[in-house]
């Protein structure tokens, strides 16, 4: 469909283009002595079906796309010469036609003369115009793909999120999985009763995290909760190696974000923190509302000869990406080691469920 | 038959003691929480079999074994892990076994019999080098830090701590921190291992960490030296600059 006529509105603005390029005309033909009545009279008319008939070129520049090669331009500059000269030819002839019409009305017997002496310049006038409006038509082309661009975009954007909090869902550490299931195994012989436990608590892990992945936002109390789940597995797992200290402000639990932000730096703190440290050592998560704002706190002992990596890990990076992606420059996330403790703080707007 | 259970996790430790509870030829003269454990309870019992596990605090499952190997000793072995199987299945092609956790009983004593095996086995089948392994359960990702043995002293050296290596006959000379550590070790076969984008062979005898690398100097026309942020200098062959070009041009 024709850009220009799928509203009333674009094609009344397109009419109206056309206005000073009518009353262009009239100041050109009474320059050449003709009367304001036989100037009007042709110029009005034939400027509206001029109009009406250039819409066509959008369709011509549709199917001829502006290449990037001069080549492609050489073809098409021959396409355009030959409907130009004839779109000018047909314009000059409806002059013609409508002068012979226009004759018939008393005062304006004089137009076919006229309109005869300036065929030349009306044709040459309808081919410039022709070409005007294939450049006019070629604008509206490129603004078209870049509208349609953005729409794309902001598409993907959208199916990307998805995909990635579908891979979030997926991402189930196999190797906590599979070391989880060691120790059961191992409970299974030595304390029947425990190894019942754990199953419970890994079911109730696993529960929760697939229901989340569900969800775009979430209550930080439900992060919270599936964080527990998790460490209280880990914390089977390493037995004493794993102390934890657990604070958490209840006027920070209802605050949302975006879903299994939280999860990311717990399994990050076991993998890079207890687990590096022969002795182990304690997993501290916080979590206090400040002036309208969220401080969540991660911090774990980490092994003092290990260098510490440069930039983010692919997980820290995400967790980084999803949280400012939601609040923007209201949230801060940061990540640092100081003293032989690592240190992540995510700062965000209290928002909570209306 | 002697055994010691390496793992970090005690309950993991106590899967594979009740596994070999069946089989009382076997003792367990040591259970070890790392791999500093495993290194001194292996120079004191000298054992047959260890079962290993990979993921380890300080020192990984591969590195134990290399350790060990640069001691002369080579026990049988048994990789108890939840590592990636995909990492794992490179093991097959060696004399190698191992156990994915958890694992069954039938499992555990299948493992348990080929390493009997192979260890009364005259070694017609060589067992590969602790790094070869390593390398393969790497997939192709380079080495990230390199374990020296020094004296009694176990040093592991992070790669981006690493100045510069030096050819020593069999040894490699390592120059991190200040320090000069040597290792048994191939230069070739070092080079191959480390990542390829940091760290150059310059020289016949020389591979340098890129990020300590200032300029590369022209003495005469056939000699050229390559200058480090410490100011020392080292010799860059004809092959090496091709090869610093080469990296630069594609960068």
């Amino acid at each position: 469909m024709h850009p220009l006529l799928t509203s009333r509105a674009r094609l009344g603005a397109y009419l109206l283009g056309w206005a000073p390029i009518a009353a262009l005309l009239t100041g050109i033909a009474r320059s050449q002595d003709w009367s304001w009545a036989e100037a009007a009279a042709l110029a009005l008319p034939l400027c509206f079906f001029a109009a009406l008939l250039f819409l066509s070129t959008w369709f011509l520049c549709r199917a001829l796309p502006l290449g990037r090669t001069l080549e492609g331009l050489g073809a098409h500059g021959a396409a355009w010469g030959m409907a130009a000269v004839l779109m000018g030819g047909l314009w000059s002839g409806l002059a013609w036609l409508l002068s012979r019409l226009l004759a018939w009305i008393p005062g304006l017997g004089a137009l076919p003369q006229r309109v005869g002496t300036a065929l030349p310049v009306l044709t040459g006038l309808g081919v410039l115009l022709y070409l005007a409006s294939v450049a006019l038509s070629y604008l509206m082309l490129a603004q078209e793909r870049a509208i349609e661009a953005e729409r794309k975009g902001a598409e993907l954007q959208l199916l990307a999120q998805e995909s990635e909090l579908k891979a979030l869902r997926a991402q189930l550490n196999p190797h906590f999985l599979f070391n989880s299931l060691n120790s059961l195994s191992a409970l299974t012989a030595v304390d029947p009763a425990r190894a019942r436990e754990m199953c419970v608590l890994l079911s109730d892990f696993l529960r929760r995290s697939l229901g989340l992945g569900e969800r775009r936002l979430v209550a930080l109390r439900e992060e919270l909760d599936l964080a527990k789940a998790y460490l209280a597995i880990e914390q089977i797992r390493f037995g004493a190696r794993l102390q934890l200290a657990w604070a958490v402000d209840p006027a920070a639990e209802p605050a949302l974000l975006p879903t299994l932000l939280l999860q990311p730096l717990v399994e990050n703190a076991i993998k890079h923190g207890i687990a590096a440290l022969p002795e182990g050592g304690t997993l501290s998560l916080s979590a206090e509302v400040q002036e309208g704002h969220v401080i969540v706190k991660v911090e774990n002992p980490m092994d003092a000869d290990v260098p510490a990596p440069k930039g983010l890990g692919i997980g820290l990076r995400q967790v980084r990406q999803r949280l400012l992606g939601r609040f923007g420059n209201r949230a801060r996330f940061e990540a640092g080691a100081l003293d032989g403790i690592h240190r992540i703080t995510l700062v965000f707007p209290l928002e909570t469920e209306p | 038959m002697k055994a010691l259970i390496i793992d970090d996790e005690d309950l993991a430790r106590a899967v594979v003691r009740e596994h070999l509870s069946a089989h009382p030829d076997v003792e367990v003269a040591a259970e070890c929480a790392n791999g500093f454990e495993a290194l001194k309870a292996a120079a004191q019992h000298q054992p047959d079999l260890i079962f290993l596990d990979i993921q380890m605090p300080k020192l990984d499952g591969f590195e134990v074994l290399e350790l060990l190997e640069a001691e002369g000793k080579r026990p049988a072995v048994v990789f108890v892990t939840a590592y990636d199987q995909h990492a794992m299945r490179a093991f097959e092609a060696h004399a190698v076994d191992y156990l994915l956790k958890p694992f069954s009983k039938e499992r555990f004593d299948a493992a348990l019999a080929k390493a009997r095996a192979l260890q009364t086995a005259a070694p017609a089948t060589p067992t590969p080098a602790a790094t070869e392994l390593a390398a393969a359960a790497r997939q192709g990702k380079p080495l990230e830090r390199i374990v020296v043995k020094d004296g009694p002293k176990v040093t592991v050296v992070h790669l981006d701590r690493l100045d510069w290596v030096q050819a020593q006959d069999d040894y490699v000379l390592l120059r991190t921190e200040g320090k000069n550590l040597l290792k048994q070790q191939t230069l070739a076969s070092l080079e191959s291992q480390l990542d390829p984008s940091c760290f150059i062979r310059i020289h016949r005898s020389y591979i340098l960490n890129l990020d300590r690398l200032v300029r590369v100097e022209q003495d005469t026309k056939e000699h050229r030296d390559a200058i480090l942020r410490d100011g020392t200098r080292l010799p860059v062959s004809r092959a090496g600059f091709q090869r610093l070009r080469e990296l630069w041009e594609g960068a």
